[in-house]
């Protein structure tokens, strides 16, 4: 079986969580501004689950299964408190929730 | 045993201050006194026993630093058990004479009076029995502190509160001067203890000595109230008249002169540092003296009085002759107590309206045990035999003339004025017009007995006192003969002195208004005291305000109001600066957050480095 080498899994991880971080920046949709965030949650899982392998451990793994867990429960709560602001403002950019500016 | 001498005015000031409230004003007053009179009793086997043999009572160790402890004690040798004595019968008679001086204002509060005079006298006690430098330096403390409450007492008049500022201010620049004295001690003799710096005392450089003593003479002359630092005592009258008796016959004045003996040996070896005793001394007694033949305040007579017999007592103690100086202290403080407890009794008479001589007169046949008692008090003041005030200022006088011609002319001088002045006083007061009935409505009575025995009792002081000066000179180890000629002297010029008095205030030979005409200017000059006062509350008094006025104006409005001010602009400029990134985008936010996290990690990698 061929091993993947770890560096293969970094730069994987790494442009994953750079597009989710670009994509929080950029998008305006509050949609897609949550998945940008999972997309970095997830890259974050892939540089466990490879540091992982490349060591022969299973703590990665644990955390990645927490963190799945977890970005399950922050999709949730998400998109909960996104459709509350739609039904209540009738907006879904974040262009126009300004409230907290100074 | 000898230490409850010094603690039985300490626990009256404590029994009087916790509990004098309860207790009330009376039953407060006789816990003073009997505080005051246990010390007497148990002083006088102390006496006893220190005129066989000087003894230390060590109390306990205050401070111990390595190799040097400081222990606190008593040492009681005859001049320190004589002045004891004296301090605590003089006290006792002044303590009893307020129980009628304060009598109409018993239930307001008067059992602090009787606190801060226990407390007083507690203070006085330490000084005089402390065998250390820092013992003597918190009863000197202490005496400040008390004056100031008590000549503040009546402080519900502006007069009496500036007074007692005024002489808290003063004493203060002189105890910073006895503080640094007391260094320069330390620093030379590397101890504090009087008996080990007596013993020491050959063995230090002559000048270095006469700097420290300098230092501590100028706490003795902030105490005694000498020039230049004397204005606050004839103003320290605004308190009762027994607070100026205690003053002025033997506790806070007494304190300096006091010092100076109790350091005699220290003083004897520096006699650059005498020379100026003497000078300070020779100064005072004659400014002071000639202030008091022109004031008309019936109590600022005799503090100026007080003034010009301390400049004696310290002119005599600059020439060399300590026992004649703490003898004459001892008269003086019989004679000026009494002088004071008469006056007081004057005071009384009208109410505590009088201050004026010019006031009253006429009261020989109103008040005749008062009339008799300060005549007494004068007579002894002006040096006539047999009363007190003869011997001990005979001595000075004597040994004034030893030192040199004219100093004794100087000193007969002084004596002449003293004559003068106090008869003038006594002149108006008794004799002439009863100008008291253009002033005050009611008619003067005499003072009740609770005020006249304790003004018997110093009177019978004042006249047989001064026949114990062969058993004190004999005490205090020395032996002087009398000069009949200079005694028949000083008291041809004493009684040249009241016959000058007599002539101008009885038998208006003179007539005191038109002389008091033509010599405007320079009675004006004497009653302001040379303008002493006057110049220190306009020059320093005045100044420090315009400095204060000129500070407040540029560098408080313009500098640090300025940057205060200032503040608010810049807090303001930059807020707004900032706000511009505080517009609530979350997305920009968490660019933030990414710049912040990266800066972060690279600075950690940096510095891990």
């Amino acid at each position: 079986m061929k091993i993947v080498p770890l560096e293969a899994y970094l730069i994987l991880s790494l442009l994953l969580f750079g597009l989710g971080v670009f994509g929080m920046i950029v998008r305006r949709n509050l949609v897609a501004v949550l998945m940008s965030t999972e997309l970095a949650l997830n890259a974050v899982n892939v540089a466990f689950v490879g540091a992982d392998s490349h060591l022969g451990l299973v703590d990665g793994q644990i955390f990645a299964l927490f963190i799945i867990a977890l970005a399950a429960v922050e999709a949730a709560v998400g998109l909960g408190i996104i459709v509350a602001i739609f039904r209540l403002r009738k907006v879904e950019s974040s262009d126009e929730l300004t409230d907290m500016g100074g | 045993m000898e230490v409850l001498i010094i603690l039985f005015p300490f626990i009256a000031f404590l029994l009087i201050g916790l509990f004098g409230r309860r207790l009330g004003d009376l039953p407060s007053a006789i816990i003073a006194v009997l505080g005051s009179a246990l010390s007497f009793l148990f002083s006088i086997p102390a006496l006893l026993k220190a005129l066989n043999s000087p003894f230390s009572v060590k109390l306990y160790d205050f401070i111990s630093l390595g190799s040097y402890t400081l222990t606190l004690g008593l040492y009681f040798d005859p001049l320190s058990a004589i002045t004891t004595s004296l301090v605590c019968l003089v006290s006792t008679m002044i303590f009893i004479y307020s129980i009628g001086y304060m009598e109409n204002l018993f239930g307001q509060w008067t059992y602090k009076f009787y606190a801060y005079l226990s407390f007083f006298l507690f203070s006085m006690l330490l000084i005089v029995l402390s065998d250390n430098l820092l013992g003597m330096f918190f009863g000197w403390e202490g005496v400040g502190l008390a004056s100031y409450l008590l000549i503040g007492y009546f402080h519900q008049q502006k007069y009496a509160t500036n007074s007692a500022l005024e002489a808290f201010v003063m004493n203060r620049i002189g105890d910073w001067l006895f503080l640094f004295g007391i260094f320069s001690i330390f620093y030379l003799f590397g101890n504090l203890n009087l008996l080990d710096i007596f013993s020491k005392v050959k063995e230090i450089d002559p000048n270095l000595l006469g700097l420290a003593v300098l230092l501590l003479f100028g706490g003795a002359v902030g105490k005694s109230g000498q020039v230049p630092l004397h204005t606050w005592l004839p103003n320290a009258m605004a308190g009762p008249t027994p607070v100026s008796a205690l003053l002025h016959s033997s506790t806070m004045v007494a304190a300096g002169v006091y010092m100076v003996a109790r350091l005699y040996p220290v003083f004897e070896s520096a006699p650059q540092g005498l020379k100026v005793v003497a000078l300070i001394g020779g100064l005072t007694a004659l400014f002071a003296s000639l202030a008091a033949t022109s004031h008309t305040d019936i109590k600022k007579i005799i503090a100026f009085s007080t003034m010009s017999q301390l400049g004696l007592m310290f002119l005599a103690l600059g020439i060399g002759d300590k026992n004649s100086a703490m003898f004459h202290l001892t008269t003086h403080a019989f004679f000026k107590a009494l002088l004071f407890l008469s006056a007081g009794s004057i005071i009384h008479a009208f109410h505590h309206h009088a201050r004026d001589i010019y006031e009253v007169g006429g009261l020989r046949k109103y008040m005749p045990i008062t009339y008799a008692t300060f005549f007494v008090g004068a007579l002894a003041l002006a040096g006539i035999f047999p009363f007190a005030g003869f011997w001990s200022k005979d001595l000075i006088i004597a040994s004034s003339y030893e030192a040199s011609f004219s100093l004794g002319v100087f000193v007969s001088f002084v004596s002449f004025l003293t004559a003068y002045y106090i008869f003038r006083e006594g002149f108006v007061m008794f004799y002439g017009p009863e100008r008291h009935k253009g002033h005050f409505e009611e008619e003067p009575h005499e003072a009740p007995s609770v005020m006249l025995v304790p003004m018997v009792v110093l009177a019978i002081g004042s006249a047989v006192v001064g026949f114990f000066e062969g058993w004190y000179m004999d005490a205090l180890k020395e032996h002087k003969e009398m000069h009949l000629n200079i005694a028949i002297s000083s008291v041809a010029i004493a009684l040249l002195g009241i016959g000058l008095a007599y002539l101008v205030f009885v038998k208006r030979f003179l007539d005191p208004e038109k002389l008091y005409q033509s010599l405007k200017p320079v009675h004006t000059t004497f009653r302001e005291q040379f303008f002493t006062e006057r110049l220190y509350h306009k020059i320093l008094a005045g100044g420090y305000m315009l400095y204060s006025k000129v500070l407040y104006a540029t560098f408080e409005r313009q500098f640090i109001d300025g940057v205060v001010n200032s503040s608010y602009a810049v807090s303001s400029a930059l807020g707004s600066l900032f706000k511009g990134l505080q517009q609530g985008r979350v997305n920009l936010y968490i660019l933030f957050l990414l710049v912040g996290f990266s800066l972060l990690v690279l600075i950690t990698f940096l510095g891990g480095r």
